[in-house]
């Protein structure tokens, strides 16, 4: 259950987004998660719910875009997602590859409501 | 009102795992970071490890666990600088436990760091401990699907070790399917067979920590 962590630093980084906005409600968050990060969204969000009860991010709903684990070809540098982790080349059925997409955990954008009246 | 903020969510473990970096380049300390299921066998492939290691060997081991310094009493047998690190319920170590371990160590005294992880394969994926490689720990008394049912971790390690190869004859454990489940998931993937109770192996672990310490000394 690392996701209570990861949740923990993305409530952080929200609260400084709120207190940056005169502590206006954080409505949505949108996080990019590759299929190799090794975090999962459900747990995740249930983390979120947990922990951002009697704060400005309560209710806060994660728009997650899903990043597939992206392969380079060694050899003949073709990129590939590797289909049910087979990940040798399609094209030249290359066994060496770097791993060019898949490892991402990003915090892209908060959505907050407008601000209270000064 | 919408914000952009484009960062990574663990941007503060990245900034200080790069920090630990840093400064392994700056003294020369070449890190792993071993990571496997509990049970696997990090602790006793590490004993068996720095047994085999000349006295004078610049060696040193920081070791992850939820609770209890027993891994660390088991490792101070060999007789070189050994800490552990107790998370409380926290299931992997992460770059700001690592640096706090350092804190009252000389790195000049130190040519090779083992950090050996909670026994997890999920989590400690997630978290950079400035490490130059991750190694994997699998053990034949585990299935030989383990790298497809947790592929992350083969994906990011550099070395499988498949430990407890003497059980062989005693599990039904199909060696040739684990080691091509790996490289199915991660090609080209090294593979190190050991047994830590027959000693086995351990020659070309050693090779390998060698071959690969003095590749990252030239990086």
């Amino acid at each position: 259950m690392h996701e209570l962590s990861i949740a923990s630093a993305i409530l952080d980084r929200a609260k400084a987004a709120s207190d940056e906005n005169g502590g206006a409600r954080v409505t949505k968050v949108g996080l990019r998660i590759g299929e190799i990060s090794g975090v999962d969204a459900d747990a995740l969000t249930f983390g979120i719910e947990a922990l951002s009860k009697d704060t400005p991010m309560q209710g806060m709903v994660l728009e997650v875009e899903l990043c597939r684990r992206k392969q380079r070809c060694a050899a003949c540098a073709a990129e590939f997602e590797p289909v049910g982790f087979q990940a040798s080349c399609p094209t030249c059925h290359g066994e060496q590859s770097e791993c060019i997409a898949g490892k991402e955990l990003d915090v892209m954008f908060f959505e907050l409501e407008d601000p209270p009246c000064a | 009102m919408r914000v952009d903020v484009e960062e990574k969510v663990l941007s503060e473990n990245d900034k200080l795992a790069l920090g630990l970096r840093e400064r392994y380049r700056e003294h020369k300390v070449f890190c792993v970071n071993l990571i496997s299921s509990p049970g696997s066998g990090k602790t006793a492939l590490l004993e068996r490890t720095l047994e085999a290691l000349p006295k004078s060997a610049k060696v040193a081991v920081l070791t992850g666990d939820l609770q209890t310094e027993n891994d660390a009493r088991r490792l101070a047998k060999a007789g070189f600088p050994v800490k552990q690190i107790t998370t409380g319920g926290t299931c992997h170590l992460d770059a700001s436990m690592i640096i706090k371990a350092l804190a009252d160590w000389d790195l000049d005294a130190i040519d090779i760091l083992f950090v050996e992880n909670v026994g997890n394969l999920v989590c400690p994926t997630s978290y950079d401990l400035g490490e130059h490689a991750k190694i994997v720990v699998l053990s034949v008394t585990e299935g030989e699907d383990k790298p497809l049912k947790y592929p992350s971790i083969f994906a990011v390690s550099e070395l499988c070790i498949v430990n407890k190869v003497d059980l062989l004859p005693y599990v039904p454990f199909d060696l040739a399917q684990a080691i091509a489940n790996a490289r199915q998931v991660h090609p080209g993937m090294e593979v190190v067979e050991t047994s830590c109770t027959k000693v086995q192996g351990l020659d070309a672990w050693l090779a390998w920590i060698e071959r690969r310490r003095k590749q990252a000394m030239q990086d």
